[in-house]
């Protein structure tokens, strides 16, 4: 078991020592949203997956926060109660016939 | 809805067929005015803006004089018109003064990175992301949005401008550069700790919070 473990340990340094650390990988994860990255980057990311639930988690929610902006519109539950007020209808109605009128 | 104040309901388009024009402001704003006002204050931040810009909206619609078959294709010509009324707002904004943001997040969350040793710049284990039980249910939860809402708002006003532009409305950052006048590396830093921000917002306001329920 002791060998193992020690083998498991150098191996996480050498991922380590070999790719990106955290904060330059959480920097491309975002990045990787504005332009495709090369295969070597990408490389590097998914090695330091392997060592680091934490990066790979970042990605995962950061993807998931990515597709579900694009539904806020979607959304009518969205700000309840921050609709039109009474007033600001009746304003605009009252704009938009004025402008109308002057039209004819 | 309560909000008809005093306007007559019979007067709206439906019985007035022959006369577009004068009954259908009550009409648009009756359908369409809520959701493109809720549009509107996401993107502007700022009722009185969102108020004109639905208002310059409807404008342009009247002198447009387009009619359309069904509800849903005049909301989404009018949501267009608006989006554009938006974004002429962005533009005006970015030449008075710099839309550029470098100083918000400017820390890029550094307390929760190793500061030195092997694993410098490593996540402190305590602090790293957690793991979040997102499924397709998510996305309709009412809570869900109102966190992803209140988070956005606490983004300052450019960034969360630039948020918008790029996640919301999925424009390219090239377009997004063009319009705001702004170097694509910035953006690139400004989109980076928008969604760091976000994301750690989104963790403490509602995934926590979901874990603690359970």
């Amino acid at each position: 078991m002791k060998i193992i473990a020690a083998i498991k340990e150098r191996w996480v340094v050498w991922v380590w020592q070999h790719t990106p650390h955290c904060t330059e990988i959480l920097r491309l994860a975002s990045q990787s949203l504005e332009q495709p990255q090369s295969v070597r980057t990408r490389m590097k990311m998914r090695m330091h997956f392997l060592i680091c639930v934490w990066c790979k988690r970042y990605d995962k929610q950061l993807k998931f926060l990515h597709q579900a902006a694009a539904h806020l519109d979607h959304q009518d539950i969205i700000l309840p109660g921050h609709g039109l007020s009474a007033e600001a209808r009746q304003r605009i109605v009252q704009n938009l016939k004025t402008a109308d009128s002057k039209n004819l | 809805m309560q909000t008809d104040g005093d306007l007559n309901p019979s007067q709206t388009a439906q019985e007035a067929p022959g006369k577009p024009g004068l009954s259908d402001p009550e009409r648009w704003v009756e359908l369409h005015g809520d959701y493109l006002f809720k549009y509107a204050l996401i993107r502007l931040r700022d009722p009185l803006k969102a108020e004109d810009a639905v208002q310059e909206t409807f404008l342009a619609a009247l002198k447009g004089g387009k009619s359309f078959q069904g509800r849903s294709a005049e909301k989404s010509w009018l949501v267009g018109v608006l989006k554009n009324k938006i974004y002429d707002h962005y533009r005006k904004s970015s030449r008075e003064t710099s839309f550029t943001d470098l100083e918000f997040n400017s820390d890029e969350e550094s307390d929760r990175f190793v500061p030195d040793g092997l694993f410098k710049d490593g996540w402190i284990h305590e602090l790293g992301p957690l793991e979040w039980n997102t499924d397709d249910s998510t996305l309709d939860r009412a809570e869900f949005w109102k966190a992803f809402h209140d988070c956005s708002n606490k983004l300052p006003k450019n960034v969360a401008a630039v948020f918008n532009l790029r996640e919301v409305d999925g424009v390219e950052s090239k377009e997004i550069c063009g319009l705001l006048s702004i170097s694509e590396g910035n953006l690139w830093v400004m989109l980076h700790r928008a969604r760091m921000a976000l994301r750690r917002c989104l963790e403490t306001n509602w995934f926590g919070k979901e874990k603690e329920a359970e």
